[in-house]
Formats: structure tokens, C-alpha cells, sequence
């Protein structure tokens, strides 16, 4: 049996009761949660320390919005793959999203099945 | 999955508190500034997460509300709902509506947010100014309301433990009215003790309870640990959780924390193998350890079971020999589980390699000291090739303990069950003098017999076991066991079971403690604990 190199997230969502049910599918589903943000500034900077495969994104942050936090993330790292997290109403983003990089979105509020398919996608691509 | 669940709620409310307070705040900070930007953006951004979060966990009430507010600051942020005097007050009225919602999810009865209320919220969003008579009629209900503090209160454990102590006082005093009570046989005071002793009672499992956390807030932070000291030993570890829901005692909880850390990084870095040589041994690439507790009775059981490569029964044997414990002889003699325990030895360390997450020179003692301090017990279990499981027995309350009581000569001694194994009569005929001590074979096991009186009469260096000194043709024994090892106690009389409350002894130094402590009992007199892990230990080394 070939191990397989777990693919590292790192979760960007202002509210905690968000990241853990997040962390909690990443991690059933076998991938490696490399880190926690719950605002832009920690979450640049942990994309740049941490080096994820994906960052799931929130687009609603207390300090950036989402969108200047996926530019920064795709300045410093255009190979960190970005999928946008956003509730109901919020699908306008994605086409502004898209264009600054964003390969999936998931809306909140997100089934286990949803979010797996979302990131399975992304890494389609490779 | 039903602890997950559990989980979830808890963050839930807890974090949707949290937004109710901000909000609060916010909103009366918006009505002095109301075109704060920044206030309102805020405001925006925790509805939004109220709403999301509610529509994720279920609480579509919740989620209704938040919406709506959302909707109406939104609209306040883009200049299409001014901030008036009219809608201030439905947005308050809702966001103390939600704080409500919130701090009753658990509650018995559901709450229904106001109609009037809802209809209101409904008014401002749909911008329809003709209908500002129906916006009042909420105003009176909701600023009529009392001001409500939260249903949960944090409490510092030393508060706690301050309680504990006072409820132990209570009880020992409690124990004695009872007994003075039943002496002097006046049916008042009967009456009174009886309904003291109900209460108390109640008292004593009240703060019991109040003490309690789940030991998923320790287990929940292992999958995290674990993954950190995997990566540092390059290996893959799959950890499976179980048991979060099981209750104990916080401080005991604290106490064995670091002892449970110590015991999972052996197991991973010890005790798991590398991939390479677990596929080389038909097992899965990845480690299993298992973690879980169980309740048995008033103890809790904690396990951490690993699937790794298992201690090596003759290598251990070996290291008994070398670092001078025993005697290759006497170690030919030891049964596997009794070789296991010399892990829990001081300066007994099997460890070759240091790594970077542990052979940091604190051993098994160190554990096993910590379980010993709360009355716990450990054990261990291994199979070469095969996997190790450490057992941990813990008591679920500190302050009460579960004792057998006992007497010698005039005396009276208690022995915590955590360390009773059986008891039994034995025939004097049985017991044989091997050196200075006593011993008897029970089910095929030798195991030394400690004669208490002579233990109590003498000083434990100049204690010596002899038939002679035996009275009677039956002697009444205790079995204690302590680290798998076993130790019998001859007493005079056996009494009953009875829940004590251990009160620490200020002794002369300079003696090996045979006592853990000394409690009350209801006659007013005074009864030693027996320290059953320090006899044990002497009689072992003696033996």
C-alpha cells in the first residue's frame, strides 16, 4: 500500500464554531489542517509560514474582506489553491473571486458531501 | 457521534454569546455614532456568522432572526434604512430576542420569538412606511423586560475545592451527630440527624457534581498533539477517540494530563514502528492507538491502547537484572505481568534512542507517582509484536474514597477499595515463615502476609513475621494489590465498606508512612488510611 502524501489545509473563517465542524470534515476525510485563521492578517501570514496545498476562505473577516485576502494569498503563492467559503446571498463574490484565482466555492451553510466534492475538485486539477 | 454533536452545541452557544454581547455593545455604540462604518461592518459580520452558524447546527429560529437583522443593517450600510429612533429600537428589541433564543437552545421549553416583533423586522426591510403604529407596540413589551444574565457562570476551581473541603468537614461532623444521636435514643434528634444526614448527603454529590467536567476536554485535544509528534517522528498515526461524555472529577483530570501526553508520545515514538517495518510485519502503514474511557461503578477507567511493536518481556527481565532490582533467580520467578510493573520503577527506563518529543529523562514513575497521588491505579498490558495498553483506574471524586474498614487491637484502619483485591479467611496452618516474613499460597501465587498488629507494635525495620505471634486457628486477610503486585494483611476483625473522607496527617519525617492519612468515623474516632502503595512497595523490596 503507496502512502499518499496528505494534502494540507489551512482553514481561514472568522468563527470558530465554522473552523472546528470544518476541521473536524477535513480531517475525517484524511486531509492534514495545517492551520486555523480567523482573520486576514493571521491568515497571510500563516500562508506564507505554513505553505498550504488549499485555503478554505471565508469572505467575511473582521479586519480584510475575503477578497483582498485571496489577492495577498495569490501574490505571495499563485500555487496555493483557494476555495471561496460563503453563506447564501454572497454568490456575487465568486465571479470577482474567480477572476482573482478562486477555483470553488462552498456555501455555508455546507454539507460534509459539498465540501469534500469542493476540494476533491481543486485538486482535480493537478 | 452523539459526544461530537455535543460538541458542536456547546462552541455554538458559546461563540453565539459571545456575538450577543459584541452586538450589544456595538449597537448602542452605533446609536451615538451612527455612521461608523466600521461599528456597522462589524455588526454586519456577526450576524452574518450568527446566521450561518445557526442555519449549520439547526437553529433555523435563530437563523430567521439573524437574518432579518442582517438584512437591516445591510440595508443601513447602504444608505436604503436610516438609522431612526423607530427601527434603533426593533433592531435592539431583535438582537435581545436572539440573546434570549441563544441562552435558551438547552432549555426545556422552546422559545418563540414575538410575532410583533418579527413582523416589525419584517416592516423595516421591506422599507414600508405605512404601517408605523404596529412598530410601537413591541417597544412597550420588550423595554418592560428584566435584565438577564447569563445561565452559565465560570467559577475558579479553587472556589470549588474550598466547597470540597467544607462538604468533608460537614460530613465528619455530620457522621458523629448521627452516632451521638442513636446514643443517647431521643426520637427528635433522631429525626433531625436523619434529615441532616439526607441533606448533606445531597450536598456532598452536589459539589461532587459541580466539579465534573467531561474527560473530552482533555481527549479533544489529543488528535491535534498526536498529529504534531507524528510529524516529528515521521509517522502516521490514526488516533480513534471514544468516551468523551465520561465525567470526572476536574483536578483529578488536570493531575493525570501530563501523565496521559507522557504515555502517547511513548506510544508513538516507542511504541509505534516506522512504516517500513510495520509493512515488513503485515501491519497498515499507519499506527493505531485508540484512547477511550469507560465508567465503572464510582471509578473511571482510562485506556490507551497502541498496535506497535510491544514491550519485550525478556528484555525487561534483562533490564531488572542489570540495573540491580533483583536477582537473575528471583527474576526466572516473576510472572509477565509482575516483570511489566518494574516499568513504573525509578530509574527504570527501557528507552535506547532520545528523541525529540520524548526519552526526555521523566519516566513511568513519574506517571505512575501521579496516579498513586489521587488514589488511582495503573497498569499495563503488552505483547511483543503485537502492542502495549496502558490502563488507568481513577477515582471519579478526590475528597470521597471508598475504604474497607478494619480493626487491630483497639484500633481502627481504613484501606481505600481503589487497592482491596479480596478478603479472606485463611487457616493458620497455611502460612510459612520464608526469612523474617510470613507468605501463603493463593491460587497457585506466593504472596507475602503482613501480621498488622506486629507491623503496628514495631518499627518496620525491626517488624518481623512469625507464627508464633498468630492467634486462633483462621486469620482474617486483606488482599491489597499495588502496582499487579499483591500483599496480604492480617487484621483482627473485619468491619464494613464505608465512604471516607481523607484528611492528610502531619508526620514526623524520617519514617517510611504506612498511612495515607487519617479520617473521623461517626463514633468520633479517630482511623488511620493505610498508605497501601508505601506497605506494598517495602514488603516487595523486602521480600
Amino acid at each position: 500500500m503507496e502512502i499518499t502524501e496528505k494534502k494540507r489545509i489551512l482553514i481561514v473563517d472568522d468563527s470558530f464554531y465554522m473552523r472546528t465542524m470544518l476541521k473536524n470534515m477535513l480531517l475525517d476525510a484524511g486531509y492534514d489542517v495545517v492551520g486555523e485563521a480567523p482573520d486576514g492578517k493571521t491568515a497571510l501570514q500563516m500562508a506564507k509560514e505554513k505553505i498550504p496545498d488549499l485555503v478554505t476562505l471565508d469572505v467575511i473577516l473582521p479586519d480584510n474582506t475575503g477578497l483582498d485576502v485571496l489577492k495577498g494569498i495569490k501574490q505571495d503563492n499563485p500555487d496555493i489553491k483557494v476555495v471561496i467559503v460563503s453563506a447564501v446571498g454572497q454568490e456575487v463574490i465568486m465571479n470577482e473571486a474567480s477572476e482573482y484565482g478562486a477555483l470553488n466555492y462552498i456555501i455555508k451553510p455546507f454539507s460534509e458531501d459539498k465540501v469534500l466534492e469542493a476540494l476533491n475538485q481543486a485538486f482535480k486539477e493537478d | 457521534m452523539k459526544s461530537r454533536e455535543q460538541e458542536y452545541k456547546e462552541i455554538f452557544v458559546a461563540e453565539a454569546l459571545e456575538y450577543y454581547d459584541a452586538l450589544s455593545r456595538h449597537i448602542s455604540e452605533l446609536e451615538k455614532t451612527p455612521e461608523d462604518e466600521q461599528i456597522l461592518a462589524e455588526i454586519f459580520r456577526l450576524l452574518h456568522n450568527l446566521k450561518a452558524n445557526a442555519k449549520a447546527i439547526g437553529y433555523l429560529v435563530i437563523a430567521d432572526v439573524s437574518h432579518k437583522l442582517e438584512t437591516a443593517f445591510g440595508m443601513i450600510r447602504n444608505k436604503e434604512l436610516s438609522f431612526s429612533d423607530e427601527v434603533v429600537t426593533v433592531l435592539f428589541d431583535g438582537i435581545d430576542m436572539l440573546g434570549e433564543l441563544i441562552s435558551n437552545v438547552d432549555g426545556a421549553k422552546e422559545i418563540e420569538p414575538s410575532p410583533a416583533l418579527l413582523r416589525n423586522l419584517d416592516i423595516i426591510i421591506n422599507t414600508q412606511t405605512d404601517n408605523n403604529t404596529e412598530l410601537n407596540k413591541v417597544q412597550k413589551y420588550y423595554t418592560s423586560k428584566n435584565l438577564s444574565l447569563s445561565d452559565l457562570i465560570y467559577i475558579q476551581i479553587k472556589k470549588l475545592d474550598h466547597l470540597l473541603n467544607l462538604v468533608g468537614e460537614l460530613i465528619i461532623d455530620r457522621d458523629r451527630i448521627v452516632s451521638i444521636s442513636k446514643e443517647l435514643d431521643n426520637d427528635d434528634l433522631k429525626n433531625v440527624s436523619a434529615h441532616l444526614y439526607r441533606i448533606t448527603e445531597e450536598l456532598q454529590y452536589s459539589v461532587m457534581d459541580a466539579r465534573l467536567v467531561n474527560v473530552g476536554s482533555l481527549f479533544n485535544k489529543f488528535p491535534r498533539i498526536v498529529r504534531d509528534i507524528a510529524v516529528a517522528e515521521k509517522k502516521e498515526i490514526n488516533l480513534e477517540i471514544s468516551g468523551q461524555d465520561i465525567q470526572i472529577d476536574r483536578n483529578i483530570l488536570q493531575i493525570i494530563t501530563d501523565s496521559l501526553l507522557h504515555l502517547m508520545r511513548n506510544a508513538i515514538s516507542h511504541g509505534i514502528e516506522k512504516a517500513d517495518v510495520r509493512k515488513k510485519n503485515k501491519k497498515t502503514p499507519q499506527g493505531n492507538i485508540e484512547l477511550s474511557a469507560q465508567n465503572d461503578r464510582d471509578t473511571v477507567i482510562l485506556r490507551l491502547k497502541d498496535d506497535g511493536k510491544g514491550i519485550d518481556q525478556q528484555e525487561v527481565r534483562k533490564a531488572i537484572v542489570q540495573k540491580g532490582f533483583l536477582n537473575a533467580d528471583a527474576v526466572s520467578d516473576l510472572r509477565d505481568t509482575e516483570v511489566l510493573s518494574f516499568l513504573f520503577e525509578p530509574g527504570f527506563s527501557l528507552a535506547k534512542e532520545v528523541t525529540e518529543v520524548s526519552g526526555r529523562g521523566v519516566g513511568l514513575d513519574v506517571v505512575k507517582n501521579a496516579i498513586d497521588s489521587i488514589g488511582g491505579r495503573i497498569k499495563v498490558d503488552s505483547k511483543k509484536g503485537v502492542g502495549t495498553t496502558f490502563t488507568l483506574y481513577l477515582p471519579t471524586s478526590i475528597a470521597v474514597k471508598g475504604a474497607l474498614l478494619c480493626q487491630v487491637e483497639e484500633n481502627f484502619y481504613a484501606i481505600p477499595l481503589m487497592h482491596t483485591d479480596s478478603v479472606l479467611s485463611l487457616p493458620t496452618e497455611k502460612l510459612h515463615e520464608v526469612g523474617n516474613l510470613l507468605v501463603t499460597d493463593i491460587k497457585g501465587e506466593t504472596i507475602t502476609v503482613v501480621h498488622m498488629r506486629e507491623l503496628f507494635n514495631n518499627d518496620l525495620d525491626t517488624y518481623n513475621g512469625t507464627k508464633t505471634a498468630l492467634e486462633g486457628d483462621v486469620q482474617n486477610i486483606i488482599i491489597v494489590t499495588y502496582n499487579n503486585r499483591k500483599l496480604g494483611l492480617i487484621v483482627d476483625k473485619l468491619l464494613r465498606q464505608q465512604d471516607i473522607v481523607i484528611k492528610s496527617l502531619s508526620r514526623p519525617v524520617n519514617t517510611i508512612d504506612i498511612y495515607a492519612g487519617v479520617t473521623l468515623l461517626g463514633s468520633g474516632k479517630v482511623c488511620l488510611v493505610l498508605d497501601v502503595a508505601a506497605i506494598t512497595r517495602y514488603f516487595i523490596a523486602r521480600r
